[in-house]
């Protein structure tokens, strides 16, 4: 018995020594250059742990590491690490402004002549990540907006989907005289009440992208009828929302539509794996944020975080080789489905598994799509259109401010600084 | 012989000074001065090179939004303070002299109950007190709709002007432990001699208070006043714990602290570029403010203590 033992001993050490000792792996190993990877997604560890090992499979000689900040200070966070000379390789690049004013700082590596991201993405796609002509990031995911609701609930009570605003209102009524939460939202958190329900309905009431367009060409005011009736919109949730709903947290409205106290809630794609983890039996889906009667009913289709190289990298040529990689089939494919929410924007797009991710996915048929609204030109100015947008909203909310008065407070505080010459 | 060494340690002693004088010179007056001469300069982002003069005062103090803000958060930190001096320090004043009578037994139970929230976090306080407040699920709305005192049932933290109180005394329910125990220390510090005499002379227990402790422990209130001033205008975890860094609902909870974590620090959410230039500013200001406060303070106290 004894001798069994130690006989199986050796064959265990001599077994790992000879593994240890293989030539070929120890070169391998010896040429591996060490990307750093920066990112807001704190949540997606395991899930890019995932990604870059199918990197790795067909280029194991550049490994990766993730290597996320917490989302709130991860603009000022990657700026610190960018001027002091610490940033990672590749990192995260938000769209817009913000991504762009790193890129007029030279923070970002000029990817005008990267051919790939031609191919791989098409002109739309790539516009948030360009600043005039020049591409200073390569897209990687959208994120979506709609409304979750409760299938359980919505067929006991016998509910349709509703398509207009009217009959939101009208099947919110109905879940309210049956007991039950008709809208999770809430007002504590202050950031969710503008991204995930004003900017969420506001393109089906505006007229979607053309209107957006108008708006900041100066040919319509930001206070027009359109803008006024967003307001209104937003104000005639107020009855439906959870008792207390000033001090309810984004977290809250999660938890009141996840344990089925509350049967509806705007939000965005990116909850979806967080739901599936939490509670892989309940029955959800999602709707298109109803438009007013005889409007198109429109889409926020966000891009969310572009993929940029940092120019002072020592591995600039390994980072466009992950790059090219990541626009490619595979890496779509493991993107979509691993990040379930998170759309990639390549040009075909990937066959997706997950059937919420599908179901937020297919909302986008025969509708129209635009970006968030304040996003591409109303975010950097003092007090930014972000701003009045979540102010107005809290404010119609909760009647301190009539729905006009904060389209004229967006009209006013917008003009104040932003001009269409600008 | 004896001489010899008196003369030889009156210089030596400052070599005893220099390692404090270097680390405070360092961490302290150093930071200090160069975040005054920051508040004069602007830039983007992390790179501030480019001198304005009092730019950042005059866009913080008479300039827009940015200047409405800020005297809103100047506002809310006088209330949050006030708030402190009226409920913390009452209270710590009552338990000390509660705590320092002969005849209560169990004094050092008290004391740790008393003491205990002192210990804990704010991030955990902060997040114990968000469920209790809770609209939909906390205890101290259900208590109050299940002792009959339905209309007293309020979202507390979401409503404007009540916000800021709440958390408020939330900080104070935290704190209180600290005043106690400076105010029981200095109590428990008064001789016996003096209330044996104030016996004789028939004091009754106001008299013993007004005429005995209270000029006795004076000096110890400008100490606390002091302290509680310095915390509270440098304020920014319970709120932020609590609220959030806007300082919800309409920017109604805003204070300093949150204030300059916004403009300095994070940025505006969610474009979250800091402008650093005027956050020097607000961090000035919070100085200059704070110096003058603790030199009336202690004018005053150490004026009254002399009499």
């Amino acid at each position: 018995m004894k001798r069994a033992l130690v006989l199986v001993l050796v064959v265990l050490i001599s077994g790992t020594l000879f593994a240890g000792g293989s030539g070929e792996k120890d070169a391998a190993a010896a040429e591996t250059v060490e990307l750093t990877f920066g990112s807001w997604r704190t949540d997606d560890v395991a899930q890019m742990g995932r990604l870059i090992a199918a990197f790795n499979e067909e280029h194991p000689e550049i490994a990766i590491r993730f290597d996320p900040t917490n989302p709130p200070d991860y603009n000022a966070t990657l700026r610190l690490q960018l001027e002091s000379g610490i940033a990672p390789d590749v990192f995260y690049a938000r769209s817009y402004a913000t991504g762009a004013e790193l890129f007029g700082e030279g923070y970002m590596l000029d990817l005008s002549g990267e051919s790939f991201i031609g191919a791989a993405y098409d002109d739309g796609s790539r516009a948030p990540w360009q600043a005039g002509d020049r591409q200073f990031a390569m897209p990687l995911v959208a994120v979506s907006h709609g409304v979750y609701y409760n299938k359980e609930i919505f067929a006991e009570l016998g509910l349709a989907i509703p398509a207009t605003w009217a009959e939101l209102m009208s099947v919110s009524q109905k879940i309210k005289d049956a007991g039950i939460i008709p809208i999770a939202n809430g007002l504590a958190d202050e950031w969710d009440i503008a991204e995930v329900v004003w900017m969420n309905i506001a393109p089906g009431f505006i007229g979607g992208r053309t209107a957006r367009l108008a708006y900041e060409s100066g040919d319509r005011p930001f206070n027009d009828a359109a803008m006024v009736s967003v307001f209104t919109a937003m104000g005639s949730l107020a009855p439906y929302l959870p008792e207390g709903f000033e001090a309810i947290s984004y977290n809250d409205s999660k938890a009141l539509f996840l344990l089925g106290e509350a049967a509806m809630w705007f939000d965005g794609s990116w909850t979806v794996s967080e739901f599936e983890a939490s509670d892989p039996d309940f029955e959800w889906s999602v709707f298109a944020p109803p438009a007013p009667a005889g409007m198109k009913q429109q889409i926020t289709f966000h891009p969310d975080a572009g993929i940029a190289i940092n120019p002072a990298s020592e591995h600039i040529a390994e980072a466009k080789v992950f790059l090219q990689w990541l626009s490619g089939p595979k890496a779509s494919a493991v993107l979509g489905n691993e990040l379930a929410g998170f759309f990639p924007m390549v040009k075909q797009p990937p066959t997706l598994s997950n059937q919420h991710a599908n179901d937020f996915l297919a909302l986008n048929a025969g509708r129209g799509l635009d970006v968030r609204f304040p996003w591409p030109l109303l975010m950097s100015g003092d007090p930014s259109g972000y701003n009045l947008i979540m102010q107005g909203s809290i404010n119609v909310i909760t009647g301190r401010m009539s729905a006009s008065a904060a389209a004229d407070a967006m009209e006013e505080g917008i003009s104040s600084w932003y001009g269409p010459a600008m | 012989m004896a001489r010899k060494t008196t003369t030889e340690t009156h210089w030596s002693w400052i070599w005893y000074l220099v390692p404090a004088l270097a680390v405070y010179t360092l961490f302290m007056a150093l930071p200090l001065f160069r975040s005054l001469q920051l508040s004069l300069y602007s830039g983007s982002g992390f790179q501030i090179d480019t001198f304005v003069g009092f730019d950042n005062y005059h866009r913080l103090l008479r300039e827009g939004t940015t200047a409405d803000r800020f005297w809103g958060a100047f506002g809310h930190t006088w209330i949050f303070f006030a708030v402190h001096m009226v409920v913390q320090n009452s209270l710590g004043l009552l338990f000390a002299l509660l705590l320092s009578s002969r005849n209560l037994k169990g004094v050092a139970v008290y004391r740790t109950i008393i003491f205990v929230p002192a210990t804990l976090a704010i991030v955990v306080t902060g997040f114990l007190w968000k469920l209790l407040l809770n609209p939909q699920w906390g205890a101290i709305n259900i208590v109050l709709s299940k002792i009959g005192l339905e209309s007293w049932v309020q979202p507390w933290l979401g409503l404007e002007g009540v916000s800021l109180v709440v958390i408020a005394l939330v900080s104070s329910w935290q704190w209180v432990g600290i005043p106690t125990m400076i105010f029981l220390s200095a109590l428990q510090n008064i001789p016996d001699e003096l209330f044996e005499a104030a016996d004789i002379d028939g004091a009754g227990r106001w008299s013993v208070f007004s005429k005995v402790k209270l000029p006795l422990i004076w000096p110890i209130m400008g100490v606390v006043m002091i302290l509680t001033f310095t915390n509270n205008f440098n304020a920014f975890d319970a709120v932020f714990s609590m609220a959030g860094a806007n300082g919800p609902p309409n920017y109604s909870a805003d204070i300093l602290g949150t204030y300059f974590y916004r403009i300095g620090i994070a940025g505006e959410h969610p474009v979250g570029i800091p402008d650093m230039g005027l956050g020097a500013a607000v961090a000035s200001i919070i100085f200059v403010v704070l110096f003058l406060g603790v030199l009336v303070m202690r004018s005053v106290f150490r004026a009254e203590s002399d009499q």
